[in-house]
């Protein structure tokens, strides 16, 4: 049907206007026929000259159509051909299509490299991975601070390049929630953040940066803090030392003698915020789990018992309740010290004749420990701040119970290289529940010999 | 030029991706022994004996890692036959991962050293040669790493090179030792502790060799082994040159 309506109007618009292209191409044909009719008749071949005179035409037509196919083919190292009439048109129409095809053209690259111009200024790394974590696309940062190379290294798993670890698990892992920081050259202090960012089928986008300089900082901050606390225990023990000297003469006038053992009180409880500290910056030395040896949790909540009855102040009823023969796999210092830790807060807070308990219970989702109190409870606001190191719920009070605000802090440190978990409920009026929780892989089954280790001994520091 | 590129042009994808798994695997085997080698050779020039411990106690990992690529080697062999790039692909692997293990037993017996070594006292120089040898090797290590992923036979051959700078050094090392046990027989025992280390170091440089001679086999299907590098760096420039 198409090409019989196409003949239709072209043949309509021929009727009309008589001298557009068509219509000439078509009355040239005819009048060249004309012309070679005329000629034949003269030389009284009249079929002979039509035929050459159509051949003269059809060569014209034929030697444009090569111009024009030669055009085509070099599009864009030569001019349009210049040709009148119908082939005029067709090579106009070519070279507008061509031309906006070539416009368009350019638009796209211009935008995609400008898009590499300005991710190439970005300070920090990105990385485009796809499903398989190969590397799609990085831009120029990225390949600095991971010694990528533009060439040959599309295409290559980027775990295979950057073979730290830790990388390939946070890859693995597919969580992309929190960041990752690694030294990619091990000895080299150089530092980097990972962040992934997840995005459409699989694929995920790295973002890197290089925190050298905040580690740095970090690092130089905690080896402040410790050798800070290191340096103060030497001065520190000779006060206390001379204090408890002084306090114990009798012959010291009764003036002097209050403010001397309220002196006495206070260096005492400088060292034990001293101390805390020290063992608090080396827990945060490492985030490396422990593997430690079995410890016989009943054995040692019978220890944190008597500690209690022994620290002195108000008298509690402590009871010990263990639901489950298992043991824990862990360092029996740490342990014992996050344990004490919430034993001894418990005890600080709870007034006299109030009731302690201790738990040990093991479930599916693993062991656990809790000790519960009849205390003023602490109300919820504070709760997500309490192991904020030197958080105090109610800052008045912590003169009389003389801790060092760090002992809920390094509770949560030695659970965290244990891969456990510290949870707090309270009410307030009623009590709080502090509880440890390990995962099934912490457990020992088999009956646990107690090493007769000298730190299981006694846990209260002086 | 290389065929590396042949290995994304195969039939069946699944063949590949267990190609490019049992590839990735090798290289994050690799990933741990450079982690290991870093730590037991921090633990030494920093007479740390829990790292020197821990270093010890994790090298059961690398022989599992060993034994698992192993299997899967052995599995791809019989279900895939696979032919041509793909067969030295798989051979290389399964030589690979044994250099891999020794260079983990190597650290293994450092880390024990360290953990010795931590209870003395340390020397006046601070093990400062070991230091600068551990650092050759640790790079020897993640370079031919590189180049294995990369697949690229030109760098492999650049590791290798660097492995005379190491036999060197392990020679001056030697011959320094010889003077301290003259001059202090009582040290005799810390060094030939030290000797060991330096002996396992510059074994774990001679297993990044090995490596590196994988890479150029993979991809060249040539044996350079027992081979002088200069030759085989002729041959290969030769080969790249005629076709």
């Amino acid at each position: 049907m198409a090409p019989v309506t196409a003949f239709r109007r072209t043949w309509s618009e021929l009727l009309r206007n008589p001298l557009d292209h068509w219509g000439f191409a078509l009355w040239r044909v005819a009048l060249v026929a004309g012309l070679g009719a005329l000629v034949g008749l003269f030389v009284g071949h009249v079929w002979w000259g039509v035929v050459a005179a159509l051949a003269i035409e059809l060569a014209r037509h034929l030697a444009h159509l090569h111009d024009f196919e030669d055009w085509l083919r070099r599009r864009n190292r030569r001019d349009p051909p210049d040709a009148g009439g119908l082939w005029g048109d067709v090579v106009s129409l070519v070279s507008r299509l061509h031309r906006r095809k070539q416009f368009h053209k350019q638009r796209i690259l211009r935008l995609f490299r400008e898009l590499r111009r300005s991710t190439a200024s970005m300070p920090d790394g990105v990385i485009a991975l796809n499903a398989a974590r190969e590397i799609l696309w990085f831009n120029r940062k990225a390949g600095e601070l991971l010694g990528l190379r533009r060439k040959t290294d599309f295409g290559i798993h980027l775990a295979s390049l950057l073979r730290v670890p830790e990388f390939a698990r946070y890859l693995d892992k597919g969580e992309f929630g929190s960041s990752l920081r690694i030294h990619p050259r091990i000895g080299d202090p150089t530092c980097l953040e990972f962040q992934g960012a997840p995005y459409g089928d699989g694929q995920l986008f790295l973002l890197v940066r290089d925190v050298t300089r905040q580690e740095h900082l970090e690092t130089m901050r905690k080896d402040f803090v410790a050798n800070a606390s290191h340096e103060l225990r030497s001065p520190l023990t000779v006060i206390a030392g001379y204090l408890e000297t002084l306090a114990l003469d009798g012959d010291m006038p009764a003036d002097i003698r209050a403010p001397i053992i309220e002196m006495r009180r206070q260096a005492e409880r400088m060292t034990a915020i001293v101390s805390d500290l020290l063992e608090l910056s080396r827990l945060e030395a490492t985030d490396e789990q422990v593997i430690g040896q079995p410890i016989d949790v009943g054995a040692l909540l019978a220890i944190l018992k008597k500690d209690l009855a022994a620290r002195g102040g108000a008298a509690h009823q402590v009871d010990i309740r263990i639901e489950s023969p298992e043991g824990l796999m862990g360092d029996p210092g740490l342990i014992q010290s996050a344990f004490w830790n919430l034993a001894d807060n418990a005890a600080k807070y709870t007034p006299a004749g109030g009731a302690i308990v201790l738990r040990w219970w093991v479930d599916d989702l693993g062991g656990h420990f809790s000790v519960s109190d009849t205390g003023p409870g602490i109300s919820a606001e504070h709760l997500p701040r309490l192991t904020e190191r030197f958080y105090r719920v109610d800052p008045g009070r912590a003169r009389d119970t003389g801790g060092s605000g760090l002992g809920l802090a390094i509770v949560r440190h030695v659970l965290q290289r244990h891969g456990g978990e510290l949870r707090i409920e309270s009410v307030e009026g009623r009590g709080s529940t502090f509880s440890c929780h390990f995962l099934p892989l912490r457990l020992v089954h088999e009956p646990v010999a107690m090493p007769s280790d000298s730190r299981y001994s006694s846990s209260q520091q002086v | 030029m290389t065929e590396s590129g042949d290995l994304s042009q195969h039939i069946s994808r699944r063949f590949n991706e267990d190609l490019d798994r049992v590839r990735s695997q090798v290289l994050n085997m690799g990933g741990f022994v450079e982690q290991q080698l870093a730590k037991a050779v921090t633990a030494l020039v920093e007479g740390d004996s829990t790292l020197g411990e821990t270093v010890a106690r994790d090298d059961f990992q690398v022989n599992r890692m060993e034994v698992s690529i192993d299997e899967e080697c052995s599995r791809i062999l019989a279900t895939r036959a696979p032919a041509a790039s793909d067969l030295r692909l798989i051979v290389a692997i399964i030589k690979a991962i044994t250099d891999l293990e020794r260079m983990g037993d190597e650290c293994e017996k450092i880390g024990h050293i360290a953990s010795r070594l931590a209870a003395q006292e340390r020397p006046a120089d601070k093990y400062r040669e070991i230091k600068h040898l551990g650092r050759v090797v640790q790079n020897m290590v993640h370079d031919s790493l590189d180049a294995f992923a990369r697949m690229d036979p030109e760098a492999a051959l650049r590791v290798a090179r660097q492995d005379r700078l190491v036999d060197e050094e392990y020679e001056a090392i030697q011959r320094q030792s010889i003077t301290f046990m003259m001059e202090d027989p009582r040290a005799i025992r810390r060094v030939i502790d030290v000797m060991w280390v330096v002996r396992a170091l510059e074994r774990i440089g001679d297993h990044a060799k090995n490596i590196c001679e994988y890479v150029v086999f993979m991809v060249h299907g040539k044996d350079i082994r027992h081979v002088r590098l200069e030759d085989v760096e002729t041959e290969l420039a030769r080969r790249n040159g005629g076709s």
